[in-house]
């Protein structure tokens, strides 16, 4: 490999038109970085490789959107909270998760029930798609 | 994540002057609207010269901090401007934007460069106006009127707010920008396991306990205690006041008095080489303020719980650094733009006992009468928010408690350590620790 100067956001964006989840993985220590960018944070190396990511996580924390976390947009995703995701190849950030209602984060906390399991989908904005995720069928 | 061993600094840096304007909405008063940006920093930097006892021809440098000069102010390069209004015409600035955190990373710009040999003196200030835009407000076009200002309207200031974020990732993500109102909440209540309802209470005794601070701080914006505007409403108990729809939820456990009051003001502080003061500032009747230490960390939103992973990091990096010990402190400052910042960050810093915060805070100890204080001046949501402004705020509010001069609001203990938690800029943490000279 050689370090280039590549279009890394704009193949993620289109990776997700064609509903694929693309990351970067370390070649040195094998540590994925989502969302995908040049280097790897995990032990310094200068060059990361496409890898194309299953979509499977787990969310570890919920949070239900409010008068000043939300917007008239995010209605079409119907009940959806926000939270840290975790990859099944590791990578861990800040996500929206599709299906939790508050009462599904109260049956979910009150059991003792994170991480929940969760797989990723994509949401049509304005122009492009991105990533957003949903509960797994129990 | 990375993390940072820190060096000492290549010699003793000490904060001699401070000063601040009172923070304020210019535009809805007669005697304030039209002040510009040289009077309102000029204001703040003469001040503090006249408060380390030197004149402008003692400073060799100056930095600028304004968070958001384009929208705010009208400018690209709004530190250059400037230099004539406090007598530094000629001398060399650098004006630096790191959002809410730039007052507090104004003290690091300025510690650097005096620890590093370079300058003997320099000045460093902030200035905000938080609440108004050049006139008209409606566009950022030049020519501006040359000193007409308006009201910053909500839906201009949540719009620009997005400029704050990853514009590849965190954006499109949704979630990195909405986390910042409740993220460290859910933390707290999750990993400490209090209930919903205990940290509702937490939250509501954080604002009252800085109401209390600024009622007692003439620079403050807010200064009427909830308790008499609870009575005023009808009410007895002035928790029944705070969970009622005169303050309502906001965010997933924010409520409205837990988020900042945007408004403007300017604030500054002259950091000199230690060594130097008995050459450069003859007439210093204080006590000088020591730069202990500086540590800094940052997370962009994408990065889950990046307030409290930055926080950890920056306060590990200064302890480390100076070998001092959290019951050491004396006074702790938290930028609580959102409330909760001001209980997991002294939590962090081991200033509160970890899961034992929130209980000090609903116990009034918090206050500036308590044996914990925090945020004496009456933090982001009483003393007010010029966004760059509010960090040297901080630092003059610390420099005043630790020279026991703030009157009615002094600490009981005259504090000898203080530790001051930056955060803003979506996200950049610093961790100063401050100590008294003997």
């Amino acid at each position: 490999m050689a370090i280039k100067l590549e279009k890394v956001v704009e193949k993620f964006y289109q990776g997700l038109e064609e509903g694929k989840f693309l990351g970067r993985k370390c070649p040195v220590c094998g540590a994925v970085e989502f969302p995908p960018v040049y280097a790897c944070n995990t032990c310094g190396n200068l060059e990361t490789e496409w890898v194309e990511l299953s979509g499977k996580g787990k969310m570890k924390s919920i949070v239900m959107p409010a008068a000043l976390s939300t917007k008239p947009e995010y209605a079409q995703m119907g009940a959806f909270a926000y939270g840290e995701v975790e990859l099944e190849e590791g990578a861990c950030f800040n996500a929206v998760v599709k299906g939790i209602t508050k009462k599904k984060r109260r049956e979910i906390m009150e059991n003792n029930k994170l991480p929940v399991p969760v797989h990723a989908e994509t949401f049509q904005r304005d122009g492009y798609k991105t990533i957003v995720f949903a509960l797994d069928e129990e | 994540m990375n993390h940072t061993k820190l060096n000492k600094y290549a010699r003793s840096v000490s904060i001699i002057g401070v000063g601040c304007t009172p923070f304020m909405y210019t535009v809805d008063n007669p005697e304030t609207n039209g002040l510009t940006e040289g009077e309102m920093f000029g204001y703040a930097a003469l001040k503090a010269m006249e408060d380390a006892g030197i004149t402008a021809k003692d400073v060799d440098f100056y930095f600028h901090g304004e968070a958001s000069p384009l929208n705010g102010s009208n400018y690209l390069t709004p530190g250059v401007q400037i230099a004539n209004w406090f007598g530094m015409k000629g001398k060399a600035n650098i004006h630096h934007s790191e959002a809410c955190c730039t007052g507090y990373l104004a003290i690091e710009e300025a510690a650097n460069a005096v620890a590093s040999g370079k300058y003997n003196c320099v000045l460093t200030g902030c200035v905000e106006f938080g609440d108004s835009t050049p006139s008209p407000a409606d566009n950022v076009e030049s020519p501006k009127h040359p000193y007409k200002r308006d009201k910053m309207t909500m839906e201009k200031f949540l719009k620009t707010t997005a400029w704050l974020y990853d514009r590849n990732y965190a954006r499109s993500f949704m979630a990195p920008m909405e986390l910042i109102y409740d993220d460290a909440a859910e933390d707290y209540v999750r990993t400490r396991g209090i209930s919903a309802q205990e940290m509702d209470d937490t939250l509501n005794w954080m604002a009252i306990n800085n109401r209390r601070n600024a009622a007692k701080n003439p620079l403050a914006l807010e200064r009427k205690e909830f308790a008499e505007i609870a009575k005023e409403k009808g009410f007895d108990d002035v928790m029944a006041y705070m969970r009622s729809p005169y303050n309502p939820k906001m965010g997933d456990f924010l409520r409205m008095e837990g988020v900042e009051r945007k408004c403007d003001g300017a604030a500054a502080a002259i950091v000199c080489a230690t060594e130097m003061i008995p050459q450069i500032a003859k007439n210093l009747k204080h006590k000088p303020i020591e730069v202990l230490g500086i540590g800094c960390s940052a997370l962009e939103a994408t990065n889950p719980h990046f307030e409290i992973r930055a926080t950890e990091e920056a306060v590990r990096q200064v302890y480390e650094l100076t070998g001092v010990k959290p019951e050491e402190l004396d006074l702790f400052f938290a930028n609580d733009f959102i409330i909760t910042s001001h209980l997991v960050s002294a939590e962090i810093a081991g200033y509160l006992p970890y899961g034992e915060g929130w209980k000090y805070i609903c116990e009034g100890r918090t206050a500036y009468d308590g044996d914990k204080p925090i945020n004496t001046n009456g933090g982001r949501t009483s003393f007010g928010h010029a966004h760059a402004a509010s960090g040297l705020a901080d630092i003059y509010e610390a420099c005043m408690q630790m020279r026991g001069e703030c009157g009615e609001r002094q600490v009981k203990k005259l504090p000898k350590t203080t530790m001051l938690r930056g955060y803003g800029g979506a996200q950049n943490v610093a961790a100063v620790l401050l100590r008294t000279m003997d």
